[in-house]
């Protein structure tokens, strides 16, 4: 078996499903869907789920599909291991929301919880299954806990970045992403340059303290 | 100086030739700053080096919302092969329905014969008596509730008599943080008798009112249960499979 290539080349905004386009013209665009930030929707969806509601179910797939699958393709290497692990995640969310108790840091620590679960009951699965013995050795080395936790955090910081809601985001995806020099971003967005450079460090910061959020609630 | 506020170290972290001096100069000597600097350097690298996130294509969506249709509540249908006058219209279901207080005496009495059963039965991991014995009247294929994932089977067994049914677990993979009780729910998704636990293995044998059957009370549910005296399903299903 051979591992899926992922793409390592700078992001196309066009083709990222999280992730949304500068503006050409710079404008400030209000983003209502923004997953670890708009803390309020994100409570909303873990009581309607913890309710019972059922509707509640694709709206949360929609926001943390995209993050989950790719844990799990990084993960396990495998495009229909993935999307096996993705589906039942969001299954098993459904079937276990009585387990959960809502609130909006732990809610999506709690999904995450729920993938590498997953992720490790395949890694079992391939681990019964000699004829597959390449593949486990592939994914099961005594690292692969350590590793799990430095992906899951590379991941989660960037659907952070993806969803912070502008300017701010675009400041961040321009510096982060695009390799844009704070005065290149000035001139992009046109904006003073100490906005963007205020803009910068509080938005690191701000996500430095969600990622922490998450880690803890995974605990 | 005052320890740094994130915001700051984050400029340190930024920039480090274009922070204060002070600030440098403070975290050189204070470990908390200079450990929230570490872990401010690192989220910013994992910043950097992310990869977008692929969402999955379209199907694995719908396959989740056709899974949720498909956890919804069993409608009340005929089973393959009964007559269909033996199905019921939706006012004589409702007439026929067991009072509460029947529904829990016949889950206490089942509780009481099911411990009971389950410790003579499984003492010293020997064979189960009566086991192969009696005949098969329904079967069932136990299964994980999020993936078609084996789980074992379930059997209900005549016993000589026409009123006293037996149902026979042999579970596999049902492991759970709590105990594991044994429920037979009703085709109407309404009503559920709980008959026991697995108390030490995967098998048990519970004797059941043979009317519990045409009653519609035919889903073997495992589930994985606190002990924490609440008498209710707690909700977390390890396995399930019609009798049919």
């Amino acid at each position: 078996m051979t591992s899926v290539a992922l793409p390592r080349a700078r992001p196309d905004y066009g083709v990222g499903v999280t992730e949304r386009a500068v503006p050409a013209d710079g404008r400030h665009v209000v983003d209502a869907e923004a997953t670890f930030h708009d803390r309020s929707d994100v409570l909303d969806l873990a009581h309607r789920l913890a309710a019972g509601d059922e509707s509640c179910v694709a709206e949360i797939f929609d926001r943390w599909s995209a993050l989950v699958h790719t844990y799990a393709l990084r993960a396990l290497g495998d495009e229909q291991d993935a999307e096996d692990v993705t589906q039942q995640v969001f299954i098993a969310a459904w079937i276990s929301r009585h387990t959960f108790t809502p609130s909006e840091t732990t809610f999506p620590a709690w999904l995450i919880g729920i993938a590498r679960n997953k992720v490790a009951d395949r890694r079992a699965e391939r681990a019964r299954d000699s004829r597959r013995v390449e593949a486990v050795s592939l994914v099961t080395g005594p690292e692969a806990a350590a590793e799990d936790g430095e992906l899951v955090d590379a991941l989660v910081v960037r659907q952070l970045v993806a969803d912070l809601p502008d300017p701010r985001g675009a400041i961040l995806r321009l510096a982060f992403w695009d390799d844009l020099t704070h005065a290149q971003i000035a001139d992009e967005l046109d904006l003073p340059l100490g906005t963007v450079k205020s803009h910068v460090r509080r938005g690191l910061a701000q996500i430095h303290a969600r990622l922490e959020e998450v880690r803890d609630a995974a605990r | 100086m005052r320890h740094a506020d994130p915001d700051e170290l984050a400029g340190l972290v930024l920039d480090r030739d274009g922070a204060p001096a002070e600030l440098a100069d403070h975290v050189a000597t204070c470990d908390d700053c200079a450990a929230l600097a570490d872990a401010l350097a690192v989220t910013l690298g994992l910043a950097r080096t992310s990869v977008p996130l692929v969402a999955p294509p379209a199907r694995v969506r719908q396959n989740v919302l056709d899974a949720l249709v498909a956890e919804r509540p069993a409608p009340v249908t005929a089973a393959p092969g009964q007559p269909t006058d033996t199905v019921t219209s939706l006012d004589t279901r409702r007439s026929r329905r067991v009072p509460w207080w029947t529904t829990l005496v016949a889950a206490a009495a089942a509780l009481v014969l099911g411990v009971g059963l389950g410790a003579l039965v499984n003492r010293d991991g020997a064979e189960t008596p009566g086991e192969g014995t009696g005949q098969v009247l329904m079967a069932a294929d136990l299964s994980a509730l999020d993936r078609p994932e084996g789980r074992g089977t379930a059997e209900a067994v005549s016993t000589g008599s026409d009123d006293v049914l037996t149902i026979r677990v042999r579970a596999s993979k049902v492991a759970g943080d709590g105990l594991r009780e044994v429920w037979l729910i009703n085709l109407d998704g309404k009503r559920m008798v709980s008959l026991g636990f697995l108390a030490s293995g995967e098998t048990g044998e519970f004797e059941v009112p043979a009317r519990l059957m045409d009653e519609g009370y035919r889903i073997v549910d495992i589930s994985d249960e606190p002990d924490d005296g609440d008498p209710t399903h707690s909700g977390v299903s390890l396995a399930r499979g019609e009798l049919a």
